[in-house]
């Protein structure tokens, strides 16, 4: 079966030689403008500083230190954030997940009175949103403003992911909920031990959706979180490369690495941060792709 | 007689005398209760977080200072008009910001919008099924990595230290600090922008190419059709509905869409052509604390983006027959 679609896709995209090869040539180039940069971050981390300074590392690296990665380890704001940001991510994909479920079944009953004012409500706010500056305050007035729950609270629910739960779980058949009903079981026994247990598919999807998300986010946590204790990663991230106003130069350590690290460039420890916060990132994202993909595809096909 | 004029006037199955007489019977209520009760705590969540901040939307109107009440009928709340609309139209700033923003999208959409479309069709010319999954998997590493250390690699490229200018040293050309250049700014932005998201995007647009009936192909293939032909005469076509539905997306968010890697990227050196509706409504609304002036702003971005996001459906209807609603 699977060499017949590859023959016939094979048969489809004959063509020229030449052409091929162009094609081929242009997807080298994409995936060299794609990893390249992630690439000379990685090795301008570790390589030698002084062959850093000497601008002679392009392709490979010269030397192997990571004395750069050592200065970061004793950096506890960053763990600090590292902390808030795992804290975070489990609490908003527990949550999203909860909230999406508890939304989207209803929806699939076909007994539920007014279900078009509810799909209504849901779909105006994807369109109108408050803005900044109206949700700031109404923030700040629900004392959800420089707290963990400022993050969590609005990161607990997604209109966009009810709705692909609720394109999923309307094609689970009707059948296997009416006979749970004959049995006398209530719509909470039959969303609980029927439906959710065949959602694991599109919660995957949006568990790992969420995960990263979460995982990326910062411009939340700049407007709600002035407090610098429970800021996620990102923002830290964010203080250290842009606003420049954190120098990792200045860490505190002992005596010995403080000599090391004044060869450290700046530049070098930056990237060294870059590769150790994209790392757990860049490492589990091929293996949840078909997730992503299936993902987009039932979200494309909602209607 | 009146059990059967009542089921008639229902549309149900005519009812047995004395029991199920209502169309709502009890067992139905009962429910919908609990289907309610079960999605309550979520309606609830959004109502407050999605629907009263549309409510406060109304100090745009008002000379709200916090703490004060939104809505009052005893003369606490002071009603002040279009006046703070009218001072963000009269303002020194309302040509560059609106301009900018304008500048910044068409230039994403004119890069950044067949680019993907152009990849997804090169993408599935390839034979090689291995190679074809790398190089879609190496496509949305950018999409993966956040757009903080993103911004914080492209910052670093192109300061003075940084691999751009190195490379242009090797070539003997002056150092030059890219960041702080007004004129730069808009195509270090798109270039980021369109490398960040043209794998993610091409996503689906390949799911779209991979649904298209291969027989169609092949039927081509016997009518002689090279490579070139079958992408024009089929693929395209094919996936116009998805084309068109994504192209009225970036229409509608033209006024909005930029402001998270603006944000990242700029500078004050650079606001000429850089500063954007969305970054201009932190500054000065949030920052400097003009609540009414920045909810007024947003006000007006909102409904413009509606508006346009309403004109780019109905001509995308009127063309292509393909459209949102």
């Amino acid at each position: 079966m699977l060499t017949k679609a590859k023959e016939m896709n094979n048969k489809i995209h004959e063509g020229s030689k030449a052409v091929d090869a162009v094609i081929v040539f242009l997807m080298i180039l994409v995936c060299f403008i794609t990893l390249y940069p992630m690439y000379y971050v990685l090795i301008l981390s570790v390589s030698d500083p002084l062959e850093v300074a000497a601008k002679s590392v392009y392709f490979w690296p010269k030397g192997f230190y990571l004395d750069s990665y050592r200065v970061l380890c004793t950096d506890m704001k960053m763990w600090n954030s590292y902390l808030y940001t795992v804290i975070y991510v489990v609490a908003d994909t527990a949550l999203m997940l909860l909230t999406c479920v508890l939304c989207a079944y209803p929806l699939t009953s076909k007994h539920l009175l007014g279900k078009k004012f509810v799909v209504a409500f849901l779909l105006i706010p994807m369109y109108f949103g408050g803005g900044l500056i109206p949700t700031y305050l109404l923030m700040v007035k629900l004392n959800l403003y420089n707290n963990i729950w400022a993050i969590i609270v609005p990161g607990a629910f997604s209109i966009w992911n009810i709705i692909l739960v609720r394109t999923f779980l309307n094609s689970i058949p009707e059948t296997l909920r009416e006979a749970a009903f004959i049995d006398g079981a209530s719509h909470f026994k039959v969303l609980f031990k029927i439906y959710l247990p065949l959602s694991k598919p599109i919660l995957a999807v949006i568990a790992i959706y969420t995960s990263v998300g979460v995982w990326n986010s910062w411009f939340n946590a700049m407007v709600y979180l002035p407090n610098e204790n429970i800021q996620p990663l990102q923002l830290y991230l964010r203080r250290v490369l842009i606003d420049q106003t954190v120098n990792l130069a200045q860490l505190p350590a002992a005596e010995v690495e403080a000599a090391v690290r004044k060869q450290l460039s700046n530049m070098q420890l930056k990237y060294a941060m870059i590769i150790f916060t994209t790392l757990p990132i860049i490492f589990t994202y091929p293996f949840f792709q078909k997730y992503f993909v299936k993902g987009v595809m039932i979200g494309s096909l909602k209607g | 007689m009146p059990n059967q004029i009542v089921a008639v006037r229902n549309g149900s199955k005519p009812a047995k005398r004395g029991r199920r007489r209502q169309k709502y019977s009890r067992a139905l209520i009962h429910e919908n209760l609990e289907l309610y009760a079960i999605m309550l705590p979520v309606l609830l969540l959004i109502f407050v977080l999605c629907y009263v901040p549309l409510y406060g939307q109304l100090i745009a109107f008002q000379d709200y200072t916090p703490g004060a009440p939104i809505l009052s009928f005893d003369g606490q709340t002071q009603w002040v008009g279009w006046k703070y609309f009218n001072q963000f139209f009269t303002s020194p700033y309302f040509g560059r910001v609106v301009s900018n923003t304008l500048i910044l999208s068409f230039y994403n959409i004119i890069f950044g919008f067949w680019i993907p479309i152009v990849f997804a069709l090169l993408l599935n010319e390839l034979k090689n099924l291995a190679f074809k999954k790398f190089v879609q998997t190496a496509s949305y590493l950018p999409y993966f990595i956040s757009a903080v250390v993103v911004a914080g690699m492209v910052l670093s490229f192109i300061s003075t230290d940084g691999i751009v200018n190195d490379l242009r040293a090797l070539t003997g050309a002056k150092r030059i600090d890219f960041s702080t250049i007004p004129s730069y700014f808009p195509m270090i932005y798109t270039s980021t922008n369109v490398w960040k998201s043209f794998g993610w995007n091409s996503i689906l647009y390949l799911a779209a190419i991979s649904g298209i009936d291969p027989t169609l192909y092949e039927s081509a293939k016997l009518d002689g059709a090279n490579r070139g032909q079958m992408v024009w005469y089929i693929t395209l076509p094919m996936i116009l509905p998805t084309i068109a539905i994504m192209l009225i997306f970036q229409v509608g968010s033209i006024l909005g869409s930029n402001t998270d890697l603006v944000l990242l990227l700029y500078n004050p050196a650079v606001y000429d052509t850089s500063d954007v509706i969305g970054t201009y409504i932190y500054r000065y609304g949030l920052l400097n604390g003009q609540f009414s002036f920045g909810a007024a702003v947003g006000m007006f971005t909102s409904v413009m983006n509606f508006g346009l996001l309403f004109i780019a459906n109905t001509i995308s209807n009127k063309l292509t027959n393909y459209g949102l609603w």
